[in-house]
């Protein structure tokens, strides 16, 4: 300690120095504004393996929403922090999807997570999240992740058998206002977690709506051959075909079938129905396949025409919901006035957010229940026409007509 | 003496580690899975390193021991610690049916009978929805923490739980390798004719092996499970995350060798882990594309495992006393 007597009082010396660092505060306060601690966001996705493409999708469009942030001046609750994303690369093991998740929060204290595509990948996830406080914001499908009353997860995305409902009904519509009536219908599916889980959607509307399902087959991811699958589709007499899975097995099968000359209209399940891929892999075969999709680009141009211009391509639906789902997530940061985890959920929970990348969902923003299902999002119905995806369904939204050929 | 002394201070050693660790954290679950795949390596090691049959099949009994807890915890709530036993004879029982036809097949054809095995259990429990959830996976609920429920809101209980597991399975090992069982093993793997000849009913040694293997793994199964919390069809019937890789960690540390499948963990999950945490922010797939190109280098440098790596060190050193 200082040999100085406490009696000393004001000596000239100090009287400088405390006006002087007086002085100082507000720079000091600008130089901790300059290097705020940046907020950490984790981001898993599956980089490697079957689901690569949509991971690399995913993480496109969540940096390209971090850069913008950061380059509008960061976090500015907080200072003007940063956004410091941290991607873990999640395999298609759920297991290591949730070893990576332990990671995330524990060596790189994040204040939340996106991810991670796959609903298996992202229940391991939320499993690890929920135990420690996470938020973790998900466009993953299955209704089991809002399903199990956790308090930490946030789906941003119609749930899975509201897209199988969905994926019917406005077929139905659709058909209807072409003059045609469907009344036999088939459904395929890949029984993966997705494919059961909105193959479960679409069997109930067709119960509700009276419609026959005359073909109703699940089949193996990483299937080689359909020909056996469209042979039986031919059969079945069905006027319509609801194929739902990922996209080597969409490829194959309206290959397959358009080689055969079936041209019954096919409304795909999302996944692979609607990425560049799907009209890279099938050409001229893919104009006019429909398929449902949780949002699509071309109902808010202004924003996701910035993520072709970067990237190349348009704004897959991952991508523009991971975008929002980061968006959301950086709200409810400015919202808490803090970085920490817990401040986050709890304002994320039951709130709603609008403005930024939320318009670029069906109904222009975020909003979510207590089980953390984003209430406002409405599926659409896309349709190829000549290499992009039209929204051709809802009526409110539509961007064209849908065409439909018997 | 001096044997049993080294063993000792290895356990202790093990025992401390875990303490060193923050036990919410991340190198503890790393910690965790490295030991029980240890332990379900050394399982493997029994039938593939004992018994020389090399087995691509062992996650069908692994996820039949994930499941068989799973579902009588879910459905019952009958607790994880008597579940493990009936996954273990669940596990058992399955590995007598599949052991009677194809332990007559040899080489290459026993490796893809039970390849085959496992894929076949892994379309069960796809299809199977009513009891085992079908695609969209089971997930073990989190009850309140409690030993007699086997459920703990640290990770720590079970890393000591995977390391107790592990001396267990070690130990049986050792005990069937050093026994009466070990030396029939060993005359059936050198050559199975002479050993007929001399009076040894192959097929029932044989058979008894997997049995054992097969109960074993499925009890390490349902400890996986506690642990992952969650699992579908695809993670524990998987033949590339399970049957593949407790094969590939055997094999890499040293096959047939109580060390090998401890050394082969201790090695495969970390490094496996470190390269996820260090290049898979880069391109996508990178990290899996190192780890690969690593086990390459690694089986070409130790083509018969890590354990020579400890043979060829005694033997030099051995060679140096000598010349002193």
């Amino acid at each position: 300690m200082s040999k100085m007597s406490p009696r000393a009082g004001l000596s000239r010396r100090s009287l400088l120095a405390g006006s002087a660092s007086l002085l100082a505060a507000p720079m000091i306060g600008s130089a901790a504004h300059a290097d705020a601690k940046p907020v950490n966001i984790g981001v898993i996705m599956p980089l490697s393996g079957a689901n690569a493409q949509f991971g690399i999708n995913s993480r496109n469009g969540i940096e390209l929403v971090a850069d913008e942030i950061n380059a509008a001046g960061g976090v500015k609750a907080l200072g003007g922090a940063k956004i410091n994303l941290i991607v873990a690369d999640s395999t298609s093991t759920p297991t290591t999807a949730g070893t990576v998740a332990q990671r995330l929060i524990s060596q790189n204290e994040v204040t939340g997570i996106l991810g991670a595509f796959a609903s298996s990948l992202t229940i391991a996830i939320s499993e690890v999240t929920e135990r420690r406080d996470i938020p973790l914001l998900t466009m993953s499908f299955a209704d089991q992740i809002t399903g199990r009353g956790f308090k930490n997860i946030f789906q941003v995305v119609a749930k899975a058998s509201v897209l199988g409902k969905a994926q019917l009904d406005y077929t139905l519509a659709i058909a209807q206002a072409a003059g045609a009536k469907i009344d036999k219908i088939a459904i395929m599916y890949e029984d993966t977690a997705y494919g059961t889980a909105q193959a479960n959607g679409l069997r109930a509307a067709a119960k509700a709506a009276n419609v026959e399902i005359a073909m109703d087959d699940a089949y193996p991811l990483g299937i080689t051959d359909t020909t056996p699958l469209i042979n039986k589709l031919r059969a079945s007499g069905a006027q319509a075909v609801f194929p739902v899975s990922y996209l080597n097995d969409s490829l194959l099968i309206i290959r397959t079938m358009r080689q055969q000359r079936i041209t019954m209209p096919a409304i795909g399940g999302a996944a692979g129905y609607v990425i560049p891929d799907f009209e890279k892999g099938l050409g001229e075969f893919a104009e006019g396949v429909l398929s449902i999709a949780p949002a699509n680009y071309d109902l808010a141009p202004d924003l996701t025409e910035r993520f072709r211009k970067r990237f190349g391509y348009f704004m897959v639906h991952e991508a523009l919901e991971h975008a929002v789902a980061l968006d959301v997530l950086v709200q409810a940061i400015e919202k808490a006035k803090s970085a920490k985890a817990e401040d986050v959920a709890a304002a994320l929970r039951g709130a709603k957010f609008t403005g930024g990348w939320t318009k670029a969902m069906t109904g222009g923003a975020v909003q979510f229940d207590a089980t953390g299902l984003n209430v406002l999002s409405v599926p659409v119905m896309v349709q190829w026409r000549n290499k992009e995806l039209v929204t051709v369904w809802p009526k409110d939204v539509a961007k064209g007509t849908a065409e439909w050929k018997t | 003496m001096k044997k049993w002394f080294a063993l000792a201070a290895v356990i202790a050693v093990a025992a401390v580690v875990p303490l060193l660790l923050n036990p919410t954290g991340y190198w503890i679950r790393v910690l965790t899975f490295t030991l029980l795949f240890a332990a379900m390596a050394q399982a493997w090691n029994l039938i593939g390193g004992l018994a020389n049959q090399t087995s691509l099949g062992h996650a069908a009994f692994f996820g039949i021991g994930a499941y068989t807890s799973t579902i009588l915890l879910l459905k019952f709530g009958i607790s994880p610690w008597l579940g493990m036993f009936a996954a273990g004879a669940l596990g058992g029982l399955a590995a007598l049916v599949i052991a009677i036809p194809t332990l007559r097949l040899q080489g290459h054809y026993f490796a893809l009978a039970t390849l085959a095995f496992g894929e076949v259990m892994r379309v069960i429990a796809n299809v199977w929805t009513p009891l085992t959830g079908g695609p969209g996976g089971l997930s073990v609920p989190f009850t309140p923490p409690s030993f007699a429920a086997y459920s703990f809101k640290q990770l720590l209980p079970h890393a000591y739980i995977a390391l107790a597991a592990l001396i267990i399975v070690t130990a049986i090992f050792e005990f069937i390798r050093r026994g009466a069982m070990g030396y029939r093993l060993r005359a059936i793997r050198e050559n199975q004719a002479a050993a007929e000849v001399i009076g040894i009913d192959t097929t029932k040694v044989k058979l008894q092996t997997a049995v054992i293997s097969g109960a074993l793994m499925a009890m390490l199964g349902t400890l996986y499970a506690q642990v992952a919390v969650f699992f579908d069809p695809d993670t524990v019937f998987s033949a590339a995350a399970i049957s593949i890789r407790v094969a590939l960690i055997a094999i890499l540390g040293g096959v047939g060798t109580a060390a090998g499948p401890i050394l082969g963990a201790l090695f495969i999950i970390p490094v496996e882990e470190l390269m996820n945490d260090l290049f898979s922010a880069g391109a996508a797939g990178l990290s899996q594309l190192i780890f690969g190109a690593i086990l390459i280098a690694v089986i070409l440098w130790r083509p018969r495992g890590f354990i020579t790596l400890w043979d060829s060190l005694r033997a030099r050193f051995a060679r140096g006393e000598a010349r002193r």
